[in-house]
């Protein structure tokens, strides 16, 4: 017995209107893809090339751009983290005091700003205030001899 | 308790985007993610194509904020740009001849007579639509599956009114036709 006309189709609207779960990773894809340097960039920030190619989620505000390589420097560091009640940004910019850079969060997706001398530091987040995360994507701090993960980030020309 | 939730409007999202503040970029993409991708894959037909053309969608769409006239339906200028880079992928899909093609394994190892019923109706679902026009399967997921109203899916894909329910009238015809002849098999 054939279902009514249309029916079938009916059924096949229902089938295709069912939720699709998208691979949530996405949502830092695109963040990396927009934050990473376009190509007359790359000459000026080479590591930031570097770190969108690893999945580096540090990202370079386009205020900054043209500033002079002496000058401080804004940065906006993001971490995707939708599990976590807290995250806080430390490092050698703010003597790894958690209070003192809380980082802001929309949709686990957690961000705070800072202004930087150029120069070499060390940083990583702190999540719910016990876990400590290095950056997915920056390069990793060798020499840190504190012994949880940690990331390096340079700004200007004088770093390293 | 958890992580706070924030539901600003699209219009007060792209703002911020604008002013410099990119989470809450990452905000839009995760709103209209899964509801984007839902489209992207039907009208594609490859989960890896279509993850590609949503993820190329968000970051063009970012690139070209300014030219979003009114913030408030971000949603459906997102849209708009979707539906171009699908068409695209789409002719290059067409050309490389991929077809959906589910593992026939799945289908004989499955535990029970019902689950295997279910996934060859899914498979006869994915396969009448890809037997579809691409033009005739657009209209039809924009009219039936995504619920646009025929006046938007105009705005979107530049066709008139009456050519779009003609391409929807033709797509339910076939697709019962399709249909019936998998019933059959």
């Amino acid at each position: 017995m054939f279902e009514q006309e249309d029916d079938i189709v009916e059924r096949m609207i229902q089938q295709l209107r069912r939720p699709v779960a998208v691979d949530p990773a996405l949502d830092a894809r695109v963040l990396q893809a927009i934050t990473a340097p376009r190509p007359s960039q790359r000459s000026v920030w080479p590591w930031l090339a570097a770190a969108a190619l690893l999945g580096a989620l540090t990202i370079w505000r386009p205020w900054s751009r043209g500033s002079a390589a002496d000058r401080p420097d804004t940065l906006q560091f993001v971490l995707v983290a939708p599990q976590a009640n807290s995250v806080s940004l430390v490092g050698d910019f703010n003597d790894w005091d958690p209070k003192r850079s809380p980082m802001r969060t929309a949709n686990g997706i957690w961000a705070a700003v800072v202004q930087l001398a150029p120069g070499r530091y060390r940083y990583a987040f702190l999540v719910n205030g016990v876990e400590w995360r290095a950056d997915p994507g920056a390069p990793a701090a060798r020499d840190d001899e504190f012994g949880t993960p940690s990331s390096v980030v340079t700004v200007g020309g004088k770093g390293s | 308790m958890g992580i706070e939730k924030v539901e600003s409007s699209d219009a007060e999202l792209v703002r911020r985007v604008r002013a410099g503040d990119i989470g809450a970029y990452g905000v839009l993409v995760s709103r209209y993610r899964d509801r984007l991708g839902r489209y992207a894959i039907h009208m594609i037909g490859d989960r890896e194509d279509a993850e590609e053309a949503l993820q190329d969608s968000f970051v063009r769409a970012y690139r070209s904020l300014a030219r979003c006239d009114d913030p408030a339906r971000f949603g459906a200028w997102l849209y708009g740009i979707l539906v171009n880079r699908c068409r695209t992928t789409g002719a290059r899909a067409a050309r490389r001849r991929r077809m959906f093609v589910r593992d026939p394994d799945a289908l004989h190892g499955a535990a029970h007579a019902d689950q295997s019923e279910r996934l060859e109706w899914t498979d006869a679902v994915d396969r009448a639509l890809a037997r579809l026009a691409p033009q005739h399967r657009e209209a039809f997921l924009l009219k039936h599956v995504e619920d646009l109203e025929y006046e938007e899916i105009a705005e979107l894909t530049g066709a008139g009114v009456s050519a779009l329910k003609m391409r929807v009238k033709r797509a339910r015809e076939q697709l019962q036709r399709y249909l019936r002849e998998a019933e059959h098999v």
